[in-house]
């Protein structure tokens, strides 16, 4: 997804001048070939993550549009003073485009994992919150956003799903309407796993890349049905549940700090994010009493 | 003191006195600085969005009383206006809003926040070769933040020589974190250092129509309460204190007086 995200910005920069980056040190490499065509709009600016913010603000004020990019945890729980008041409050909107969420980094264990980000983003007017899934997603919804004069939050992943889907803004994609008494909702990489163990199951699927503003008539259209909403982080689950009226549970972080180190996938595992653990889960619910 | 500095703290006293609202001493600290960066700065009270303007930041938003008094000398909106700071549903608040009040270019409030976005507004200017000018007053309560260092290395880093960041050092931070030999400590971080009497117009009005090839910093020395002894002596009492009638006529005569 990074490297999409540079090819996208590569693209976008040949029209447009007022596209600014501001690297927390990271990714330094893959934007080299910005950073010889556009030198006055290229940062790396260092390992500040408050003042990435901040500054990014200030260029906002004056018509830019930056692209604030480093390590999801850093740049999202430790600055969100600085995005919900120099951005958000302010109304100098800019993009935040993170790596390394939720376990990307597992094996650095509970200080590199980040899975409030989408939560707490979320929260803040002004705001738009986007976990894209893959490279097509990642490269339509920056196209979309970036220059809306919002504050956008793109949660970029080094696992992303490899499954086609069609991209559009705030809109939620019903991959599977079986008419089932059982929903199931994801977002993000994770519809890999969701996909592949719902796969002859009897159940509706429903997808979100766009957590804020999250597509409440595609969620009402299933609310007769048990809602399970499976993700590898905080955030969908309580955007869903806006909707009232609904029946909705939770199968995603536990309550504790995963500090098991190892890869990506051991950690889902642990958790209960791995195709068999989801299917379990989709089982179980589908043996709980239905609503209709 | 000059009479429109009088007639400045006067309104603040007597806003603070009917609104209940106010930290009168930070104010008192700031009058004479705001007053020379208004005096001094490229700025159009009939057009505050005038593109050719510098910039002005108050990061240490509680002084957002005396901007007002200042803005409305200016002749940016009628002082009358102000009468309301606080109240309910008022454009006025506590701390500024910018989409409310012409001349306020940012939101502050939180400390340590204003001076990351004048960096983000000076690099922009810079990006555009533009002429213009960023200036930010932090005090030195403030500076106990860490994002104010960090915003302040990254303006050195990018060589911002269009911006001037004033430091009210009006003693606040010996309640706290204390930054003693502030000027020493900004002169290691690379800025082009100055330090002024911040109750004299003059000085700082000097300072501020130089320029550098650096970030400049200017320590300015006040007093929290300046003006009036009473504030001065009991500026922790008076922190944010609002003056009832009796205190209101011994402070409006100890101003006239100048009992600095």
């Amino acid at each position: 997804m990074r490297k999409q995200f540079r090819d996208t910005i590569m693209d976008l920069s040949a029209h447009d001048e007022k596209i600014v980056m501001i690297l927390g040190d990271v990714s330094v490499y893959l934007f080299n070939e910005f950073k010889q065509k556009y030198p006055d709009r290229f940062y790396n600016m260092g390992i500040c993550e408050n003042t990435l913010i901040s500054v990014a603000a200030g260029l906002s004020s004056h018509g830019f549009y930056p692209f604030v990019h480093t390590i999801a945890p850093f740049i999202t729980e430790r600055s969100y003073e600085q995005i919900k008041l120099d951005m958000c409050y302010n109304k100098f909107g800019g993009n935040i485009v993170s790596c390394g969420a939720s376990f990307d980094y597992a094996w650095d264990g509970a200080t590199h994992h980040c899975y409030t980000d989408l939560g707490i983003l979320r929260m803040l007017p002004h705001i738009e919150v986007i976990q894209p899934g893959s490279r097509k997603e990642v490269d339509v919804l920056i196209r979309s956003q970036y220059n809306n004069g919002k504050t956008t939050y793109f949660r970029l992943s080094d696992h992303p799903h490899d499954i086609d889907i069609p991209v559009e803004f705030g809109k939620g994609v019903v991959l599977k309407n079986a008419n089932a008494n059982v929903t199931v909702m994801t977002a993000g990489p994770i519809l890999g796993n969701v996909v592949e163990a719902c796969r002859d199951l009897d159940v509706n699927l429903i997808y979100f890349h766009t957590i804020k503003p999250v597509d409440k008539a595609t969620i009402s259209m299933f609310k007769d049905t048990q809602i399970l909403v499976i993700h590898d982080a905080f955030g969908l689950y309580e955007a869903v549940c806006e909707v009232p009226g609904l029946s909705v549970s939770y199968h995603g972080m536990p309550d504790e700090f995963c500090c098991w180190y190892g890869q990506l996938t051991e950690v889902r595992e642990k958790i209960g994010l791995d195709v068999k653990s989801i299917r379990q889960a989709v089982h179980q619910k589908l043996q709980t009493p239905q609503r209709r | 003191m000059i009479p429109v500095l009088k007639e400045i703290r006067s309104d603040i006293l007597r806003i603070s006195k009917t609104s209940g609202h106010g930290h009168i001493p930070t104010c008192f600290s700031v009058v004479e600085i705001l007053y020379a960066i208004y005096d001094t700065i490229n700025h159009d009270p009939n057009n505050p969005i005038w593109e050719d303007r510098d910039i002005f930041i108050l990061s240490k938003g509680h002084a957002a009383l005396a901007h007002y008094c200042i803005l409305a000398k200016f002749g940016y909106f009628d002082i009358k206006a102000v009468d309301s700071f606080g109240a309910f549903m008022s454009d006025f608040g506590c701390h500024a809003d910018r989409l409310k009040i012409p001349g306020i270019e940012a939101s502050t409030g939180a400390l340590g926040h204003g001076i990351g976005i004048a960096v983000g507004m000076a690099l922009a200017l810079k990006i555009k070769k533009s002429h213009r000018r960023v200036f930010v007053l932090i005090g030195d309560g403030e500076a106990n933040e860490g994002s104010v260092w960090e915003a302040i290395m990254v303006a050195v880093d990018l060589k911002l020589s269009n911006l001037t960041i004033v430091y009210d050092n009006n003693m606040s931070h010996l309640r706290g974190l204390q930054i003693h030999n502030s000027a020493d400590r900004f002169r290691a971080f690379g800025c082009d250092v100055v330090v002024v009497d911040g109750h004299s117009v003059k000085e700082i009005k000097n300072e501020m129509n130089k320029t550098s090839d650096k970030v400049r910093l200017i320590v300015a020395n006040t007093k929290k309460g300046y003006g009036c002894k009473t504030l001065i002596k009991n500026q922790y009492e008076w922190h944010r204190k609002s003056p009832d009638e009796k205190e209101f006529d011994l402070l409006m005569v100890e101003l006239d007086e100048e009992t600095v």
